[in-house]
């Protein structure tokens, strides 16, 4: 028969190892992670020379078309890398259904001046250092992981679309109804959103993670696997070899809408 | 001593007020069950307008809410003795429409499962967090002040009362703050946007309470004292010339920013767009028509005073329609200082199941009312000052 003294010790211990244990995965996970910074650099003259062709084959003259054929065929528009995250992400995709068509890349075509020619580059979560998500989110469902990468954990999540709501560039987009029916094909290592959450580009962390844990130094998310231009630079910007460091060191990249302050980790060269 | 007197509530035209606020709640229920069957995609909301009519009813039931608590403080917070007739009644509407809120938001989210997670996960720099606490709080506080008014409890009720105005005020300040913190969208950000919800408040709460006072009373075939109806009518009246006051400023505030041009003149001037339709007719005309009625003599009629509260309850509905939904409809600027593609302007019409979602809320909130006068020792014998 245990005594209630000693019950109380084996629950104090219980207790205390338990808390250690946890205590101890979290901050090697933390500091594991840590020791990135995941950035992306698109370059813009490679994505132009891409869409263009894409679009000359097609035999679309893009900068004769009215506003709103613009508009829709931009919509609908899915180079290599736009159509590997569908497939790879589970997105839902309806491009009947502008309303609720699921996203996590959209091609954007920007310019200048009236008289200048069309630049288009791919837009996804920014990945931003303070990210306006994650400030507003009520349940911390959105949260940044120590490597910089924003995430929703879909268990937490409310479905408010506050996050929706605050994020500077449109980047997230809500399941208004069941994707299943909206899923050419379902990848297993992605989990499969319900209806009534929010989901956006989260640099493919399933796959670098994944990668990380294989021992590939480089690990890469699917848009930038699939670019046939190799437009598209990924990499850890608290390493000043990778790539990304060097382009973003060297040469003259942008962050969009910078002025607001979120610090975005997406960076636009040639733009 | 005002005497307070519970209502028979036997006849059939209580029985049939009942029914149909009834039968309005259940259409309503109906109307959220099938977005929780279907999805939201019911509604008539869009990945570029996500918020809608269901945030708008947050909004709205808060304010009116919070309005309505603030009225029934009146004679604890400022001494005005004459409106003890009205404290229990108002503050009883203040906790069905909080309970209209609440459930109001259970409605709008995608996730209701997981609703618990706004207690348990508390995010500090979060706007919506605070209000998880300030609204279940001030529903709390809401309770304990009318136990206290039903105690004849003076000091104490005079204490609750100061708490529960400045509670209603910081639960409004908190759901202004929704959306007036919003930084990344043009016609979001606004530090006018937190004084002019608690004017709005005050505004809406007299515009359903006072209606709602004129048929009750005379209903029940009370006495009802028509100056102080008045009285309340005229601070309605000036409340709503101060709200239009604020929507001048806050439209020009807005519209000094040179890149704010194009999304201010599709809220204000694109009549292609229901956004500049409810602003002018629903927004502004809803609040001129009420200052309008108020001057004429036939505004001191029960007639004139209970349809310009009608009139600015919806004016205010407006109000939280124009405040969140065009900022949406307007395509953020993504990439500043260049023309860019895709560009264009999602026009946002609500489906009838969010019509139906927000008249059942409120007719939840009327029909604990008609309940509560029933129940409770919510109304006053005579409703007139007796002199001294």
């Amino acid at each position: 028969m245990t005594s209630r003294r000693e019950f109380l010790v084996l629950l104090a211990t219980s207790t205390a190892a338990i808390a250690t244990g946890k205590a101890m995965q979290t901050s090697s996970t933390d500091v594991d992670l840590s020791k990135y910074k995941w950035s992306m650099v698109v370059q813009v003259d490679k994505c132009t020379e891409c869409i263009s062709k894409m679009l000359e084959k097609q035999g679309i003259k893009f900068e004769k078309l009215p506003l709103d054929k613009q508009n829709e065929l931009l919509r609908n528009l899915r180079p290599p890398c736009v159509k590997a995250c569908d497939l790879a992400n589970n997105v839902p995709r309806m491009p009947d259904n502008p309303r609720f068509d699921c996203y996590m890349i959209r091609i954007i075509a920007a310019k200048a001046t009236e008289d200048a020619s069309w630049r288009f580059f791919p837009l996804m979560c920014q990945e931003c250092e303070h990210p306006a998500c994650v400030e507003v989110c009520p349940t911390k469902a959105s949260y940044k992981r120590p490597d910089g990468i924003v995430v929703i954990d879909l268990h937490r999540c409310i479905g408010c679309r506050y996050c929706m709501v605050a994020c500077p560039f449109n980047a997230r987009t809500f399941t208004f109804m069941d994707p299943l029916e909206h899923l050419e094909k379902i990848n297993p290592e992605v989990p499969v959103r319900k209806d009534g959450v929010p989901m956006k580009c989260e640099f493919c962390r399933w796959l670098i993670d994944m990668e990380r844990s294989e021992g590939v130094k480089n690990p890469k998310p699917v848009c930038v696997q699939v670019c046939p231009y190799n437009a598209l630079v990924f990499g850890n910007l608290k390493d000043p070899n990778s790539e990304v460091s060097k382009i973003v060191r060297t040469s003259k990249v942008v962050r969009l809408r910078a002025g607001l302050g979120t610090d975005p980790k997406v960076f636009y060269h040639d733009l | 001593m005002v005497e307070f007197k519970k209502i028979d509530g036997r006849s059939n035209g209580y029985w049939l007020v009942c029914g149909i606020f009834l039968a309005l709640t259940i259409w309503g229920f109906y109307a959220w069950y099938l977005a929780l069957v279907y999805g939201h995609c019911v509604m008539g909301l869009s990945q570029r307008v996500p918020w809608g009519f269901g945030t708008a009813a947050i909004c709205y039931t808060i304010g009116a809410s919070a309005g309505s608590l603030i009225v029934s403080a009146l004679s604890g917070v400022f001494g005005k003795e004459e409106f003890k007739f009205f404290s229990r009644s108002a503050c009883v509407f203040a906790l069905g429409t909080i309970v209209a809120a609440m459930l109001s938001i259970m409605q709008d989210i995608g996730n209701v499962e997981n609703v618990m997670n706004v207690l348990m996960h508390y995010n500090p720099t979060s706007v919506f967090s605070w209000n998880s606490f300030l609204y279940s709080s001030y529903f709390v506080i809401g309770f304990v002040y009318l136990m206290a008014q039903f105690g004849e409890k003076r000091r104490i009720t005079k204490a609750l009362a100061v708490l529960a105005v400045a509670w209603a005020v910081l639960v409004h300040s908190g759901t202004g703050g929704i959306v007036g913190f919003v930084y990344s969208t043009d016609l979001y950000h606004s530090s006018l946007t937190i004084p002019m919800f608690i004017v709005s408040a005050i505004v809406s709460g007299l515009g359903l309470l006072i209606p709602m006072w004129l048929l009750t009373f005379k209903w029940t075939n009370r006495p009802l004292d028509r100056d102080l109806m008045w009285y309340l009518a005229k601070v309605m009246g000036a409340l709503t010339i101060l709200l239009l006051y604020c929507f001048a400023a806050e439209a020009l505030d807005t519209a000094y920013v040179p890149g704010n041009s194009g999304a201010i003149h599709m809220a204000l001037f694109d009549f292609r767009y229901p956004y500049a339709w409810v602003f002018w007719v629903i927004q502004v005309g809803g609040c001129l028509l009420t200052v309008l009625i108020l001057l004429t003599p036939w505004g001191k009629t029960d007639w004139g005073m209970g349809i310009a509260g009608f009139i600015v309850a919806i004016a205010v509905y407006g109000e939280r329609y124009t405040l969140i939904t065009p900022g949406l409809g307007y395509p953020k600027d993504l990439v500043p200082g260049m023309i860019f593609r895709p560009f264009w302007i999602v026009p946002y019409y609500p489906s009838w199941v969010e019509y139906a979602e927000i008249i059942g809320l409120m007719s939840m909130a009327c029909l604990v009312y008609c309940i509560g006068l029933k129940i409770f020792q919510i109304l006053p014998e005579r409703g007139e000052v007796e002199e001294a």
